[in-house]
């Protein structure tokens, strides 16, 4: 017997929740199959998603999963293009005919698909992002030269949190595309992901008892997010995700994090998503998103 | 004596990282442990950090090099870090974790004749910083007429900078911490 998993026509943080229900259903037991059929799109937040629920299933000593393949040959080229499939074979028994496309320079993403493990990877990852950042976040986001370096920094801080929290690896990609229905703009995303303890799972030690009843996933994330709290005791923890606030407050950008059941976000004046979401499906470990969007004269 | 430390050296010798960037809490904490080596054996009452060959630095790494090297260096009397070779992007970063900490360092600044102040410095002894840092030597009275407050006032002012290690202070009187 297997369980079907259903990858979203349209993959992004919004839908993250209906794949997640989905992968949170039926028997744990029984193999999974990820059934990526119908898929005509996925922002990066969903890439590095569905490459974290099957590094779960394989920590877990679970029966490979099963993956089909989308049935949009440009949707099939582009995922490949982003280094996903390259990592999918790790973790999955891929069906289908997935494009032997090299993982190319390409305009609409500044970092493919990358593996996040330990400190190394972070200086990776911020080595090879810095030139095409700048060339995207000025040249095509209209942003000063400046925030190059904060984003790096927000890149930076953002990864850290895999190999300082997670207690597990986890995945980095950087995409540019347009936010049709949301924004009307060009934006870049940067997506994070990681399977393993989650905010609750970290914080619990030491913040827990402040809490009392109320604490939880969303409590986690308030304390961690809000009140900048970290696990750590030494004073100068926390910096990280005030960074990473600090920088999208100047540039009109927007941070969410998923953790477990609860979603918090720091919400820009061009979305209307809501500040914290709660009782929502079980997905392991924590899943950061940033949206910067392209400067329009309102914004300065 | 002034011991001048290059950080971006100390990262490659330290963390063998093909990269110019200080990024990351554990990177941070080894290219503090090789700087407080290299202090301790040169054995100099003023160290200067020199960031020109740095490239990122984010606030992680910030907290790591800068404020915890500060928050050590205060317990040791005689000893004092000043900061060079900054851009805007190391600025932001490291005030930030300053701030954070409640503690301040002097920074080099090409162009500019005394030393800038990084982190939490309420604008009143930034005052007297600038002042005390013009008359380059003397006491809480000649500071006090400087300014034009009271002794104690400038007295006040005077002890605080020194606890933050900003000036020289010794028996009543202050001097500018040496640079060349």
């Amino acid at each position: 017997m297997t369980r079907v998993v259903e990858v979203p026509a349209s993959f992004d943080d919004k839908s993250f929740d209906q794949f997640a229900q989905s992968f949170a259903s039926g028997d744990p037991a029984q193999r999974a199959l990820f059934d990526a059929r119908g898929a005509q799109w996925a922002s990066p937040y969903g890439l590095v998603g569905m490459l974290t629920a099957g590094q779960v299933l394989k920590e877990q000593r679970r029966e490979r999963p099963l993956f089909t393949v989308p049935s949009s040959d440009d949707v099939r080229r582009y995922w490949a293009r982003t280094g996903f499939f390259r990592y999918a074979a790790e973790f999955f028994e891929i069906h289908g005919k997935v494009p032997r496309t090299k993982v190319e320079d390409d305009a609409d993403y500044l970092l493919p698909v990358t593996p996040v493990r330990a400190s190394e990877d972070v200086h990776a990852v911020v080595g090879a992002i810095q030139e095409r950042a700048a060339r995207m976040l000025t040249g095509e986001l209209g942003l000063e030269a400046k925030a190059t370096i904060g984003f790096a920094m927000a890149l930076s801080e953002a990864c850290q949190n895999i190999v300082e929290h997670a207690g597990t690896g986890g995945w980095v990609a950087v995409h540019a595309y347009t936010f049709r229905k949301r924004l009307g703009r060009r934006v870049v995303v940067i997506a994070v992901s990681d399977g393993g303890v989650g905010f609750s799972h970290s914080l619990e030690s030491t913040q827990a008892r402040r809490f009392g009843d109320r604490w939880g996933d969303a409590a986690a994330l308030e304390a961690a997010v809000i009140q900048g709290v970290s696990r750590f005791r030494d004073p100068g923890r926390g910096q990280g995700l005030a960074g990473i606030k600090r920088y999208l407050t100047r540039w009109n950008g927007k941070l969410s994090i998923r953790s477990g059941t609860a979603r918090i976000a720091i919400v820009p004046p061009w979305d209307d998503d809501v500040p914290m979401s709660e009782d929502l499906p079980f997905f392991p470990g924590s899943q950061l998103q940033v949206v910067i969007p392209a400067q329009t004269e309102i914004d300065g | 004596m002034i011991l001048t430390i290059m950080v971006e050296r100390v990262l490659r010798e330290t963390v063998q990282v093909p990269y110019r960037d200080l990024v990351t809490r554990s990177t941070g904490a080894a290219v503090r442990t090789g700087i407080e080596r290299a202090i301790a054996e040169g054995g100099c009452a003023t160290t200067l950090l020199d960031f020109s060959e740095v490239g990122l630095l984010d606030f992680s790494c910030a907290d790591e090099v800068v404020a915890k090297l500060l928050l050590r260096t205060q317990t040791e009397d005689d000893r004092y870090v000043v900061l060079s070779g900054l851009r805007e992007e190391h600025f932001e970063a490291i005030d930030h974790v300053l701030n954070h900490h409640q503690i301040a360092v002097l920074a080099k600044v090409e162009a500019e004749a005394a030393p800038r102040a990084l982190g939490r410095l309420a604008p009143e002894l930034q005052d007297a910083l600038a002042a005390a840092q013009q008359l380059e030597t003397g006491d809480a009275e000649s500071l006090a007429d400087a300014i034009g407050w009271t002794v104690e006032h400038a007295a006040d002012a005077l002890q605080s900078l020194a606890l933050l290690r900003l000036l020289c202070a010794d028996q009543g009187h202050f001097r500018r911490i040496p640079l060349t």
